[in-house]
């Protein structure tokens, strides 16, 4: 009996302290999913995609344009920034918005918003 | 739209990799879903599409993979069932504490320290679309599940399932097999109901009204099938036609709860008559197609969607750092608990063993993980090292520990005391 009191109680205890304080950490932002990019002016260049994919873990996003072309990135507090984009990230996780400049392809840099088709299979 | 050729050369190849590598891996003493699963690994990113991208962009683009996945998804409802056809409750009667101390034990410990990695790796490996509280759970039942049907397999080729051990090892097992997918269903209700908008009371309830009729209506009509077996030493096409559509009635129900299909596959199993040649029936009926030729795609799938090595050269301090806790939580949790309830120390640390195998159990819930997107990609491919790793480690850890000499040897004396 204390055995188990010791190996199985103290455990289940310790499980929900564990919950417990997990409520505090903060993890970053989602942005994992389909994108489609909005252009203010429409887009000024053709080298710039009109949807994207975002593979996120943790911090580390791995883009996928619609071309198939990847761009690895990574996020820091709102600001997801790689190699030739620098983003904003707005919103609460069911309403967010990516707000910011792409520069692809010879093009210069384009200013964009996009709104998210579908998160990451959390519906599937 | 449907590539008919691409998918059946894609079968084909995965067909071949996967036997050639289950034999080699035979060859140095693992079971062949072990090899079999590391053949699925190697025909994705990790591997193939590293070496070869355009060979693998050509055999698996990734528009194809919808049909894949569906055939394996078929394969897995097919599987569960089996799974819980194969558990038999009255296999848990009989071993007293020590079998109720080391299965509870085997599930607490891994569980905790599981939760205790979440700390960690939650702002590290996850996102702010996923709960704390879903994290932490799912990390805890991933790290607590033990492949039945691999442990028996090992056990089997062993000439260890009528040991002491072994029937304890069965025993805790199947604890932890139903424990763990009870722990998981209420993750994918928790993960399901915060981002589908559906009420929870519709969810729980629902599931709760099921379950209830699994087991008090449904239960109570399969007799009916062994009966007509007994008659004739078999079941007629259209009796068999009539269990696979209960299966898939099931799965489709837990489905549309909100639960996931596999549960309803397992629970139809699992309430299914025992009468030992009624089972050895339906298994030997089911198994073959499911585990030649259906389980090999699901292996293969969960390959190629494995990037061993995405995110970063921190990943593999991730990786180690979920090894070591899962072993600890496993294999010491158990062995400790077994030594508590009078085991010897050499048969306490085979339990443990036995019990740190998570084979292809994992990978199903790992799937089920990623599809909810309760764990992230990185977190998906970092756990598929784990299972492959504890998996892979059980006949060489087994063989030193017990060594099947010793384990003869024992069983001897025993038969000429006997004598």
């Amino acid at each position: 009996m204390t055995a188990y009191i010791l190996m199985v109680g103290a455990p289940v205890l310790g499980l929900l302290g564990i919950l417990e304080a997990g409520r505090t950490i903060a993890a970053p932002p989602s942005i994992g999913g389909e994108w489609t990019l909005q252009f203010d002016a429409g887009p000024q260049c053709a080298g710039i995609p009109a949807s994207l994919n975002i593979s996120q873990s943790g911090p580390a996003a791995t883009i996928t344009l619609n071309d198939g072309r990847t761009i690895q990135a990574r996020v820091d507090g709102v600001t997801l920034s790689g190699e030739s984009l620098r983003v904003s990230i707005a919103g609460k996780a069911g309403s967010r918005t990516l707000i910011g400049v792409l520069s692809l392809n010879g093009c210069g840099p384009v200013a964009f918003h996009a709104i998210r088709r579908a998160a990451a299979k959390r519906d599937a | 739209m449907l590539n008919l050729f691409q998918l059946v050369l894609q079968i084909a190849v995965i067909l071949v990799a996967a036997r050639v590598v289950g034999f080699l891996f035979q060859k140095i003493n693992q079971p062949q879903v072990m090899g079999e699963m590391v053949a699925g690994i190697l025909l994705g990113p990790s591997l193939l599409g590293w070496l070869a991208p355009g060979i693998s962009a050509a055999l698996f683009p990734p528009a194809s993979l919808t049909y894949l996945n569906a055939l394996s998804q078929v394969g897995l409802v097919v599987f569960m069932f089996v799974v819980g056809l194969a558990l038999d409750p009255t296999e848990l009667r009989g071993y007293g504490h020590a079998a109720v101390l080391t299965s509870h034990v085997s599930i607490a410990a891994p569980f905790c320290l599981g939760g205790i990695t979440a700390l960690y790796l939650y702002p590290r490996l996850s996102d702010d679309g996923v709960t704390f509280t879903g994290f932490a759970l799912f990390m805890g039942s991933a790290m607590s599940i033990t492949a039945f049907p691999v442990l028996a397999r090992i056990l089997s080729e062993r000439g260890l399932v009528r040991s002491r051990m072994g029937t304890m090892a069965i025993a805790c097992a199947a604890v932890d097999d139903v424990t763990g997918w009870c722990i998981l269903a209420y993750i994918v209700v928790l993960v399901r109901v915060t981002h589908s908008g559906r009420p929870a009371s519709v969810t729980i309830g629902g599931s709760l009204l099921y379950v209830a009729l699994m087991l008090f209506g449904v239960r109570r009509i399969l007799p009916a099938f062994e009966r007509a077996f007994r008659k004739r030493d078999q079941l007629s096409d259209n009796l068999v036609a009539v269990i696979v559509v209960l299966v898939l009635a099931s799965a489709l129900a837990t489905e549309w709860l909100g639960i996931h299909l596999l549960f309803g596959a397992f629970l139809m199993g699992a309430i299914m008559p025992k009468a030992p040649a009624f089972s050895r029936y339906l298994l030997h009926k089911f198994e073959s197609v499911t585990v030649v030729l259906l389980l090999p795609l699901f292996f293969a799938f969960t390959g190629l969607r494995t990037r061993i090595g995405v995110g970063g050269g921190s990943i593999w301090l991730y990786a180690a750092i979920v090894i070591v806790v899962a072993i600890t939580g496993k294999l010491g949790g158990s062995m400790l608990a077994a030594r508590l309830a009078g085991m010897p120390w050499r048969e306490s640390a085979s339990l443990g063993i036995l019990m740190n195998t998570r084979g292809l159990m994992e990978l199903v819930i790992l799937n089920i993980g990623l599809d909810i997107g309760v764990i992230s990609p990185a977190m998906f491919s970092i756990m598929v090292l784990m299972a492959l790793v504890t998996t892979f480690m059980t006949t060489p850890l087994l063989e030193w520990v017990y060594p099947t000499r010793l384990f003869k040897a024992q069983l001897d004396e025993v038969h000429q005391n006997v004598a």
